[in-house]
């Protein structure tokens, strides 16, 4: 398993524009995460069914990178990955303040958290980012057997201490290329779960990007 | 009429000049005749809607063993896999191109492809294609048009054998015998045909074309029992068995299954002719068909597989053509069928589904001067099952002048809901355990599951399901054909087909395990619109050329309508979302924007060369960025010519010798064209005992 990430920060100066004479520079993450594993597949039933190890991968959004397992009932962490299905660090998923839900819409015209909008918590076995066919963040295309994310949702965000983020799934398959709709089955079976994605991550609390 | 008459046309759009030219060939006849477009014999020139005709000839030159060889050749016909081979007319799909045998429906339609491999065209002496709605006249299914199968009559007495063999050992037998008594006639016609099938994928253990037998034998008898009466029996069976090796992924579940599929349909006409006299005829037809499927397999998983499935149509029908005076004439129908089904896909394969349809039809030609008719008709279908349709045309032709024809039409075309569904019950056990249920079925299934607890959620179409609507098109067709002199001649059509109420299965809801179930729902609207020309050009006595292109564009009306709204979103090279520009939607998948054909032609004496080609362009199959519609950045298939080329020659009248080559340029596509060899040769010895 390798895992390449390719980061970037740009940073962002807030000038606060309060009385005080401390000025703050806090950076504003955005990343962009290759192949981040989840629960790739190992083997493949008697049905014949391909199946994963049932693990999480997680993820911390404030840190730009992999928590180990054993710190699952932390809040090190804000994402985690297995399939298709994103936890998030909150509700009957950890013991963070985490929370989701799916924008429709562009990644770079969303420049704040709508200020309608809830935030949904994890309640087993219905999460905050809805798993399911066009339901959340992907299509499954049944005739080809692949997974697409769908473009335009925007994956909002609460981290496991309450900071802020947007998330938009690129692509499901290994390298970030989909596999031909007329690939092999194995190929589709061992390239998929690698989840690239990018992410703008808030550390300061408020709701813009 | 004489075997000469339907042997010497090779062009669609033959002209009366042309013939005029040709009359040393053309035993006198004025022009071909066409039965499809109006249910009466009508010249070819007079005509309202676009008709095209593919004579026998042109059929058997092309080297062609069943439909979909000749109908592949054709301008604006593109033929669709899976499930058969079914037939793409003005950009609709299959489900909406009624196909006839002699006037009369073919039954035995998969998922709505009624798969034209089942006809063999040893027999037919013409094909018919009418383009645009013609439910006034067919009632459903006829919104993309009507192709109609046309077999030999008996005529004089003949005997004809033919033999064909090529490569995957297929092999294609036929004889044709007919006798002529003042009477009584009779003709017999029995095709073999066998192939070891193929596969252009290396490795497969499936072949995309299975090892197939096929047998088809054509009886019609004919008794004249005065010269005002007579009546014709013709009975039709039709038998395939093909050898299935399968092997299905769903979900990355992949099984694999040996066994056989066996088909069969018969059909039977009973036709009683009377004439009063020369200005009132009535035509009463009885017609009794059935098709009946049987897929036996065994599965790697250790669970047998059967799929039973057995429809039966019968119908009575009247027509009365009345001609009034020499500007009139009047057609009127009226008619009961009765169609059944059972099936294996069905909750209960002895459960006996039944629908009863009652019908009438009315239809006046009108021809104030010889240079201008009208024609206007309707046909009202009363259902059981399912809301009555009504089905209007008007149809008008103005001859400008002796080279200069105008031609309109507008009429209106429905398709009913299939038993399919209405009644399908079928869950995918192998594959993650969805399933799709008829509307009547779904209903009915959910309640049930509700009461035990196995609904996880219900969609936002669940509460959308009710009784299913006949689907709707209106078409208009507006043309010309301009004969520039006695060689050149030049038809031009143009289309638009509006498509409301189309039937779509959709998501209605979860199981608890997460399972999915479909159902079907009137929730779409498209249309298709195009130009289709056709060319003929006689270069010399013996060269002849015919070309024909389409032109066509195709859009669902919610894509249109959520592009509009800026709802629609595809990704840029890096992947990242971005809004997509009305200029990259593509419209419905598997068309293509342009096909073209040509076939170039020598005669000479009684020696024949002909190089047919075949262009379609790039087609969408695959929404590969996931925004649930089809835009540039989707997967395509590649476009291709294919080029086929044959070559005969008949001996002392009797014995004729032809050679062919199919796909010259060895073009093959894997993965989007598995049912397409690469180069294929065969030769073919035919001979005529007496005739």
């Amino acid at each position: 398993m390798k895992y390449s990430f390719y980061l970037f920060l740009v940073t962002i100066s807030f000038a606060a524009c309060q009385k005080n004479t401390a000025v703050t520079t806090i950076p504003v993450t955005s990343a962009t995460v290759k192949d981040l594993v989840a629960d790739t597949i190992i083997g493949t039933s008697l049905q014949g069914q391909p199946y994963g190890a049932n693990k999480f991968t997680f993820y911390s959004l404030e840190s730009n990178k992999i928590i180990a397992s054993t710190d699952s009932a932390s809040t090190k962490w804000d994402l985690a990955f297995k399939g298709t299905t994103i936890l998030t660090n909150g509700g009957t998923s950890g013991p963070g303040k985490g929370g989701a839900f799916v924008y429709i819409g562009l990644y770079d015209g969303v420049t704040a958290v709508p200020a309608d909008s809830t935030f949904k918590t994890d309640n087993a076995p219905t999460y905050a980012i809805t798993t399911g066919s066009n339901k959340g963040w992907y299509v499954y295309d049944g005739m080809n057997n692949l997974i697409n994310p769908i473009p335009g949702r925007v994956l909002m965000i609460r981290t496991a201490n309450g900071n802020y983020a947007k998330v938009e799934i690129l692509n499901y398959y290994k390298g970030g290329v989909t596999p031909s709709a007329t690939a092999s089955d194995a190929i589709k079976s061992s390239e998929q779960r690698y989840y690239t994605f990018r992410f703008t991550y808030q550390p300061n609390g408020s709701k813009t990007f | 009429m004489r075997y000469s008459h339907y042997l010497v046309f090779f062009c669609f759009f033959i002209t009366t000049t042309l013939q005029a030219q040709n009359s040393d060939t053309l035993s006198g006849a004025g022009d071909e005749i066409v039965v499809t477009a109006t249910r009466t014999e009508r010249k070819l020139s007079n005509v309202a809607v676009p008709v095209s005709i593919i004579s026998q000839k042109k059929i058997q030159q092309a080297g062609s063993l069943r439909l979909n060889d000749i109908l592949q050749e054709q301008p604006g016909i593109f033929l669709t896999n899976g499930f058969g081979t079914g037939i793409q007319m003005q950009g609709l799909n299959p489900d909406y191109t009624l196909v006839l045998i002699d006037g009369e429906p073919l039954i035995g339609r998969t998922a709505g492809i009624l798969d034209i491999n089942r006809i063999t065209v040893g027999n037919i002496k013409k094909i018919e294609i009418v383009k645009g709605p013609s439910s006034s006249l067919y009632g459903s299914e006829a919104l993309a048009g009507v192709i109609n199968i046309i077999t030999n009559k008996p005529n004089n007495n003949t005997l004809n054998v033919s033999a064909r063999y090529g490569s995957f050992n297929t092999t294609d037998i036929n004889i044709r015998a007919s006798f002529n008594k003042k009477k009584f006639s009779y003709q017999g016609f029995a095709n073999a045909y066998f192939t070891d099938g193929f596969s252009i994928r290396p490795n497969s253990v499936e072949r995309a074309i299975a090892p197939i037998q096929r047998y088809t034998t054509q009886q019609n008898f004919g008794i004249k029992f005065s010269p005002k009466t007579s009546l014709s029996i013709n009975f039709r069976y039709n038998d395939e068995k093909i050898k299935n090796i399968i092997a299905v992924t769903n979900n990355g579940v992949v099984t694999s299954s040996e066994g056989n599929e066996h088909n069969k349909d018969i059909n039977t006409t009973l036709q009683l002719t009377h004439k009063y006299n020369n200005n009132l005829k009535n035509i009463l037809r009885l017609y009794t068909t059935q098709f009946e499927s049987l897929q036996q397999l065994a599965t790697s998983n250790g669970t047998p597989y059967t799929d039973y499935f057995k429809q039966q149509f019968a119908r009575l029908e009247n027509q009365t053509d009345y001609i009034v005076n020499k500007q009139l004439e009047i057609n009127a129908g009226i008619g009961y069928a009765i169609e059944t089904a059972n099936s294996t896909r069905y909750d209960n394969s002895n459960n006996q589904k039944n629908n009863q349809i009652g019908f009438a039809f009315l239809q006046s030609e009108w021809k104030p001067s010889p240079s201008f008719t009208f024609i206007a008709g309707a046909r009202y279908d009363n259902n059981q099952l399912y809301a009555a349709s009504f089905s209007p045309k008007i149809a008008l032709q103005l001859k400008a002048n002796n080279k200069l024809v105008f031609k309109a039409s507008i009429g209106k075309g429905f398709k009913a809901p299939d038993f399919r569904q209405l009644y399908l019950n079928f869950t995918n056990a192998a594959a993650g355990g969805y399933s799709v249920f008829g509307t009547v079925e779904a209903q009915k299934i959910i309640t049930q599951l509700i009461q035990i607890g196995q609904i996880a959620s219900l969609e936002n179409d669940y509460y959308r399901l009710g009784e299913l609507q006949p689907e709707y098109s209106t078409g208009i067709n507006i043309g010309a054909n301009y004969t520039i002199n006695e060689r050149l001649n030049f038809n031009l059509n143009a289309f638009k087909n509006n498509i409301n109420n189309l039937i779509d299965s959709r998501l209605v809801a979860y199981k608890s395990g997460g399972a999915q179930i479909f159902s079907y729902l009137n929730v779409k609207n498209a249309y298709t619109e195009g130009i289709e020309i056709a060319l003929n050009y006689k270069a010399t006595n013996t060269l002849s050329f015919t070309g024909g292109y389409q032109l066509l564009l195709s859009a669902d009306k919610d894509d249109l309508n959520n592009i509009n709204i800026q709802k629609v979103y595809t990704r840029d090279a890096n992947g990242y979302s971005r809004l997509m520009q009305k200029n990259e939607y593509i419209g419905l998948p598997n068309r293509s924007k342009h096909m073209a054909n040509m076939n170039i032609q020598y005669d000479h004496n009684k020696s024949f060369v002909n190089l047919r080609l075949n262009y379609r362009s790039k087609w969408a199959v695959n929404d590969k960025d996931g925004n649930g519609l089809y835009n540039t950045n989707d997967e395509f298939a590649n476009g291709y010519v294919q080029v086929n080329t044959a070559a005969g020659k008949t001996l002392n009248n009797k014995l004729s010798i032809q050679i062919g080559c199919n796909n010259l340029f060895n073009y093959e596509d894997v993965n989007n064209l598995p049912n397409m060899p690469g180069r294929t040769f065969y030769t073919k010895l035919a001979y005529s005992f007496f005739q």
